[in-house]
């Protein structure tokens, strides 16, 4: 599930509308469509930031869409994408965090699927993968949304929109989250 | 008074946000100066950090993925479904494509410079002094380029153009003192105009999957690849320029419109020099594996052996089919003049103090030679 907090950033009316699938049999155009096609990548993208893990941020794009869907329907209003920006980190976010604390399940999650057939290769980018899992799980949420906002290609005013601060925040934010990652890849040298 | 840290931070990615008093302020205070290289070092970390493929994405499948999910919830209220992944199709993405050349620059950068220091270190950062011509043939040129083939490129925000009132203005807006040309040519125009180009950061992520494909496409095998090259990755961060253009319509040039057919034209480019930082393995032993994989020229791999101390020095690539280049002295900097051979014109490329200069024109090669030694 969507985490709330990125729901809650936003104060605009939306609209519930109709199914998916309907939608999708039918051929008609929406707001909705117009909005996953340009920005169902980016929010991809902005998953793979956290997880290092392109399928796994697949699945988050999905989760945050349909949920999108869910909670406003075909005409998502204009502050859309910049819910779908926060919606992705934090559901990504949530994921590294949730699997973290299920020590079970932990190999399994941080290896992920493997992507090749080349034991070694798998090994390095399951490395990889836990070594950024690690350090943004250790750093405050602020800092890792800021990072993985701004690494993702988000203007400072897109980062600000989303995370619903000033654009002068955002400077101070992302230097702060900065000068943190580096004391933790300092200590731990991943 | 100094300018807080988020406005630093700010000011290396959106250099314009930054309003004329800070500018100012920051063109003339050391101690701002030290405090902004600590945050770029900072940044280039984390973005060696983040430099990642971005998903290939496959919109129609995912749209019918995410149409399928929405049956199953509202049919059964059931978690989302997971057990389907779409099919992916691994094109480049247009942005990606959009900065082959950077990447090609990238590449050639990673084969050449070498940092100092053991291979204990985690992340390695250091300026280049200065630049030698590497001669290149165009086959040359494609097989380089083929080094992208081997890891993911990543580009920062596309590089703008801002066009400035005077110099002050793009000196401030680019964080250095933009030079005056003395002695111009007669026939160029005499009123310059100023820009200033943002800065962008590059890397180049080490892909063992790639570049096993790609050591099989150029008919040889990958060798045994040192410990922690895998995922290492080689960062390039490229500051503002300042570009003093005469007889030139930069904004038009940018947008891609060509030289202007008749008269001549001179362009003056200034910029803090870029920082090359690595994760993973050193520099050195970047290097070191990158010239011996399969399908490098020999010639080449030669050539940039051969200069003295790569920490130092940077190669450019020269196109010997379509230009000449050689060594010269720009008023006791080392740099780099392209000839014109090409008959489009001349360029001459050295650093003095920190600073990369570029000066090329529709020009002889003398007479561009001469416009950058009558900098000041």
């Amino acid at each position: 599930m969507v985490d709330s907090r990125a729901a809650h950033t936003l104060a605009v009316p939306f609209v519930n509308g109709g199914s998916l699938r309907s939608r999708a049999s039918s051929g008609t155009s929406t707001e909705f469509d117009r909005l996953f096609t340009e920005e169902y990548p980016r929010v991809a993208a902005i998953a793979n930031r956290v997880l290092a893990d392109p399928a796994a941020a697949e699945d988050v794009a999905q989760d945050v869409f349909l949920d999108l869907h869910r909670r406003f329907g075909d005409d998502p209003g204009a502050k859309a994408p910049a819910w779908l920006h926060a919606a992705a980190v934090h559901t990504a976010l949530n994921v590294i965090r949730t699997e973290r604390r299920r020590s079970a399940r932990e190999e399994r999650s941080v290896a992920g699927p493997a992507s090749s057939d080349d034991p070694q290769i798998a090994v390095e980018a399951a490395e990889t993968r836990r070594a950024i899992q690690a350090l943004l799980a250790r750093i405050p949420r602020r800092h890792a949304m800021v990072l993985a906002l701004r690494y993702s290609g988000l203007s400072y005013a897109e980062i600000a929109t989303a995370l619903g601060i000033g654009v002068n925040g955002v400077g101070t934010r992302l230097r702060r989250a900065e000068a943190r990652l580096r004391k933790e890849i300092g200590d731990a040298s991943i | 008074m100094h300018p807080s840290d988020g406005t630093l931070r700010r000011s290396l990615d959106e250099p314009v946000a930054l309003d004329p008093r800070a500018r100012r302020h920051l063109a003339s205070c050391p101690r701002c100066e030290q405090r902004l290289t600590a945050i770029e070092t900072d940044a280039a970390t984390a973005f060696a950090t983040f430099a990642a493929h971005d998903p290939s994405i496959n919109l129609d499948a995912a749209r019918a993925r995410l149409a399928e999910s929405g049956a199953a919830t509202a049919a059964d209220g059931a978690a989302i479904r997971r057990s389907r992944r779409p099919a992916r199709i691994g094109t480049r993405s247009a942005r990606a494509s959009r900065v082959m050349a950077g990447v090609a620059v990238a590449a050639v950068a990673s084969v050449a410079l070498v940092v100092s220091g053991g291979a204990q270190d985690f992340l390695s950062l250091f300026q280049p002094k200065q630049f030698a011509p590497v001669p290149v043939t165009s086959a040359d040129i494609r097989s380089l380029a083929g080094l992208a083939s081997y890891g993911a490129i990543h580009a920062g925000s596309s590089p703008n153009i801002q066009p400035e009132p005077d110099a002050a203005a793009a000196g401030l807006a680019a964080g250095l003192t933009p030079p005056a040309v003395a002695d111009l040519p007669s026939g160029a125009s005499a009123a310059p105009s100023y820009a200033v180009v943002s800065g962008t950061v590059v890397s180049f992520t080490f892909n063992a999957e790639l570049a096993r494909a790609a050591a099989s496409r150029a008919g040889g095998q990958l060798p045994p690849m040192p410990r922690g090259l895998g995922g290492s990755t080689l960062t390039v961060s490229i500051a503002p320029a300042v570009v003093i253009s005469y007889g030139l319509d930069l904004a038009a040039l940018f947008q891609g419109g060509g030289l202007p057919s008749g008269g001549t034209s001179v362009i003056v480019v200034a910029s803090r020099t870029p920082t090359v930082s690595s994760t993973g393995v050193t520099v050195k032993q970047l290097e070191t594996y990158l010239l011996s994989l399969p399908g490098i020229p020999a010639t080449v791999v030669s050539e940039i052996r051969a200069i003295g101390d790569p920490t130092k020095t940077v190669p450019v690539p020269i196109p010997i089919d379509l230009a000449s280049a050689s060594t010269v002295d720009v008023n006791g900097a080392s740099g780099v003049l392209v000839g014109d051979s090409t008959q489009i014109g001349s360029l001459v490329l050295w650093q003095h103090n920190g600073i990369v200069y570029a000066v090329a024109g529709t020009l002889s090669s003398n007479q561009v030679l001469g416009i950058a030694r009558s900098l000041h």
